[in-house]
This record gives C-alpha cells, structure tokens and sequence, in this order.
C-alpha cells in the first residue's frame, strides 16, 4: 500500500497569516515518517487539516485516499495524538478513553487495554489534572491505540517526555511500525526522532524545504564543508578546484572544500590519487543539515 | 447515534461538574420550599394550604431549569476550553452529529436534574405540610402538573444551554450572559415593553410552573414548552452552524 496520507497543494491562511503554502508530500505504508520543521513552520496546521480540524484554504490533504471527515469509522483506521493539552482536568484517564471508546463505537474494554499498552495503567483512576506534561502525552498516545488502527499522527510527542520517555517512545513506535504500521510523527527536533524514522519530510515557512530518506538526507552535506589534510595540500587543492568545486588552502598542508558532499570528494581524491591522511566533514552531521534547510526556507508573511 | 449520546452522557457524569450542580439544585430547592413554608401567610404570600401556595411550595425546584442552562452550556464550552473538542471531532468528523448528540444528552441530564429538584420538593414540602396538618394530595392539581412543569423546564433549558455555548463559545462570558439575561435584561425589556414578557425564555419558563407571584399574563404550560423548545432549537441550529464551520486549531 503507497500514499497512505496524501498532501497536495495545501494552502491554509488564518487571516494575513500563511501557515501552510502549497505543501506536497506523500507517507507510504508501513514507513514511520517524520514530519520536521521549526516551531510555526505549519506542522501542526497540517495535521490538523488531515485530520479534518481545519478547513484547507486550497488543496487537499488525504488519508486512505478521501478526506478524513469521509472515513467510516475513522478511529479504527488512524489514530491522532495531536497536544498534550485536550484533556478536561477533572476527568480520570480511563474515563477520557472510554467516552472516546463510546462514541467510536470501539468495546469499553479498549479503554483499559490501551492504558496497558502505554504503561500508565497504575494512573487510570488519576484525574487528568494532576498529569505531568509526560503522562499526558501518554494519554494522550492511548486515546491514538483505541481503534487498534494501522495509521498513527502524532504531533511533538516527545515533547515534555524525559530521556527514559523518549526511549520508551522509540521502541515503541518501532515495534508498532514492525508490525505494519504507518506513523507519520512530526518534531522541531530532528535528532529526536533521527533514530526512528526512514522518511522525513521538511518544512518551514509552510513551504516544503525537503522530502527524502533519511539515508538520502545524511548524504547530504548542503552548504557543509570537507576539511583534508595532505602533504601535498597545494596539489590537491588545484586538482579538486579544475573539477569545478571550490577549494582553498588553508593551511600548508589542509584544504577546505565547499559545495561538494564528502563522498563526492572523496571518490575526486582516489581519482587524483594524491595520500590525504584526514578528512573531516564540517556541519555535515543531520542537525546542521536540519537547520540550513530549515533556516533556508521562506519566511512566513 | 445512540452510542454518541451515551458518550456524550459520560462526559457529564464523569466531571465533578455535574454532582456539582446536583447538589446545587438541591440546596436551592430545599431553600425555597423552607422560604416558601415559612412565609407562607405573610407579607402577600398565599395562606398555607391554598392552591396558590402549595403550587409555589411544590415548584420550588424551579431553579434546577438555571442548573440545567449552565450545564448545557459548559457541556459546549468547556470541550472548547480544555480542548477535548479535538478528540470529539476526532472520532466524530461531522460535527452536527456531536451537536444533535449533546442536545439529546442535555435533554436526559436536564430531566435528571428536573426529576432530582421535583423529588427532593416534594420530599421535604409533603411530610413538613403533613406534620403542620394541611394535608395535599400528590395526586392534586396543584402538585402534578407543577412537579412535571419543574422537570420539563430543566430539560428544555439544558437544551438551550448547548446552543448559547455553541454560539458564545467562551465559558466564562457564556455563563455571565445567560445569567445577566435571565436576572436582568429580561426584567428591563419586559419593563419597557410588557407584552412580550411571557414570550421571553424566563416568562415561557413561568408559564410552565404556572408561578403565582409573577405579575402579567402568561402562556399556557404547553405553549410556553413549546417557546422554550422553540428557543432550545433556534440556538442550536444557529450554535452548530458555528461550530461545524470554524477550524478547530
């Protein structure tokens, strides 16, 4: 199954203010998928417009292939934990599960069960109130299980968890994607979900800025540089600079390349054939990449 | 439908709201069939034992109607506030499914409440009455239809409450305005204009208890349902089309 979600040509604009600008991407079956961009790229406002909370100003955003508002029994094919907030205080975890489970016309049982999944069946009886922010996303991941669905959205979900909750997450996340699962989960924190996910897809300003594997995104050394070392270091900066690439020497025996990629470089050296005895890659590692392409999008209106 | 209703209904019983207002209409109405018991007789109020008395005595469950209200309104504006309105649409996309569901559950907690005043009235007012020696029979006219009028009231003003947090959308300024109608606005307008008193939600609502004490002419109990129908309907239609189009963010 491909295309699982669907986003084409999304435009949503809250007054003067354009959150999300004919944004295109796609999420495969069975991949877990990031969704990445800064605080205010439009993350949020896509998913909620998948998820039929917000009114697409133009385009369209799809799950299953038809908007979600037209699903039957949507609870049962796509799970949402979209903030840790949408609870009232005053109601007990099991109780928020179970008006949910009511209405979805899922067994009550459901409720408890998905308590278990998430590990806080020992707060079931607590009211939401007294909820760190960690627990609350728990819950809030719980409500998302209750369908036993084969799609989960789940907005910063690692927020407000801690280093043990963000672990738990992980595994969590790739055993549910080892059984079949679709996620498409978004962050402003690559790293967090770096070790989770293959695709991501990244935005800013409401534009998409990148859409790849993750192997493909740590190929890329956009902008970074290559820092070699060599004895014949005004040699090889000649060589590297007659294959079009921009080198200088900057020091006797060290060359700096910029707008190539370090494998790129590389197989240029073998082909030079000059000894290199260190090689370096600068603001190559995924958070720069994250950042230039991020920082490099347009800004909002 | 049945199972969004029922659903709906939980989310009432299982906020402390709900007992909240249980025991507020409670104390009111247990306040008002003392004050009704023991001012009977005095300063223009009906002897004791008159009809007009025993029906003011019986409907003193009438405020479980302004309990009612503002728990049809936080019943809207709260999802909003907390936020739950999310995983409602969520599990429910079209949204006046959610509506038509609430205004069916307020309709039950409303009769809840009604039947709660109504029983706790005549709890204390029927053996008090007997132990003062003026026997009523509950099967009176002036006891039935009173207690039923009670009930009816708070169901239909549970009704209108969802639609005035539909359309006001914030709690606190929804529960403010309902009130400030309810105890002000509608005591002026029916200054300046009288006719229209018993048209107005509070006069519909005395037209139902029949209330001796208030002063012009009112609409028979069933007319006056009907108005209060009328205005429960009206807000919802107009609160859903609210509703149903804003983006929830």
């Amino acid at each position: 199954m491909s295309g699982v979600i669907a986003v084409r040509g999304l435009v949503k604009r809250f007054g003067s203010v354009l959150a999300v600008d004919d944004l295109d991407f796609e999420v495969e079956g069975g991949t877990v998928t990031g969704f990445l961009g800064p605080n205010g790229a439009g993350k949020t406002t896509t998913l909620r417009a998948l998820l039929g909370l917000v009114m697409p100003t133009s385009g369209t955003a799809t799950v299953f292939g038809r908007p979600y508002t037209a699903l039957r029994d949507p609870s049962r094919r796509i799970g949402a934990a979209l903030e840790a907030s949408g609870f009232h205080p005053g109601r007990r975890a099991i109780d928020h599960l179970r008006v949910a489970a009511l209405a979805a016309g899922i067994p009550e049982a459901r409720a408890a069960a998905a308590l278990t999944e998430v590990g806080m069946e020992p707060a079931a009886e607590r009211r939401v109130g007294g909820f760190s922010l960690g627990l609350r996303q728990r819950l809030a991941l719980a409500g998302a299980l209750l369908g036993q669905p084969e799609v989960l959205v789940l907005d910063e979900p690692a927020n407000g968890l801690d280093p043990e909750g963000i672990h738990w997450m992980r595994g969590f996340l790739r055993a549910y994607a080892d059984q079949g699962g679709t996620v498409l989960i978004s962050s402003h924190v690559l790293s967090e979900v770096a070790q989770t996910v293959d695709h991501v897809v990244i935005v800013a300003g409401g534009r998409l800025v990148a859409s790849s594997t993750l192997a493909a995104l740590t190929d890329r050394t956009t902008g970074g540089a290559v820092r070699m070392r060599s004895e014949q270091a005004g040699p090889l900066r000649d060589a590297l600079v007659s294959r079009g690439v921009s080198a200088s020497l900057v020091d006797t025996d060290s060359v700096v390349v910029t707008g190539a990629g370090a494998r790129e470089v590389g197989r240029m050296v073998a082909e030079i054939g000059v000894p290199v005895f260190e090689m370096t890659t600068d603001g190559s590692n995924l958070e720069d990449i994250f950042l230039e392409l991020t920082a490099a999008g347009p800004g909002t209106e | 439908m049945i199972p969004l209703i029922r659903a709906e209904v939980l989310k009432l019983r299982t906020t402390r709201v709900f007992l909240g207002l249980c025991g507020a209409t409670v104390l009111f109405t247990v306040l008002g069939v003392v004050a009704g018991v023991l001012s009977a007789g005095s300063s223009g109020s009906p002897e004791l034992g008159t009809a007009a008395s025993v029906r003011n005595i019986f409907g003193s469950g009438g405020p479980a109607a302004l309990f009612a209200l503002v728990l049809g309104i936080l019943s809207v504006t709260g999802e909003l506030r907390h936020g739950t309105i999310t995983q409602t649409f969520l599990v429910t996309p079209r949204r006046t499914r959610v509506v038509a569901a609430k205004l069916a559950a307020m309709l039950v907690a409303g009769t809840a409440l009604g039947v709660l005043a109504a029983v706790v009235a005549t709890a204390v007012a029927w053996p008090w009455l007997a132990a003062k020696d003026v026997s009523v029979s509950l099967l009176s006219a002036d006891v039935g239809p009173v207690l039923a009028a009670v009930v009816v009231g708070a169901a239909l003003f549970g009704v209108i409450g969802v639609g005035v947090g539909a359309l006001i959308r914030n709690q606190i300024a929804a529960v403010v305005a309902a009130l400030v109608w309810e105890f002000v606005l509608e005591a002026i307008l029916i200054g300046v204009v009288p006719a229209v008193g018993k048209w107005l939600p509070g006069g519909a609502a005395r037209g139902l208890t029949r209330e001796t004490l208030s002063s012009g002419n009112l609409l028979p109990a069933w007319g006056a349902g009907l108005v209060l129908l009328a205005y429960g309907l009206a807000f919802a239609v107009a609160g859903s089309q609210l509703l149903v189009r804003r983006d929830v963010t």
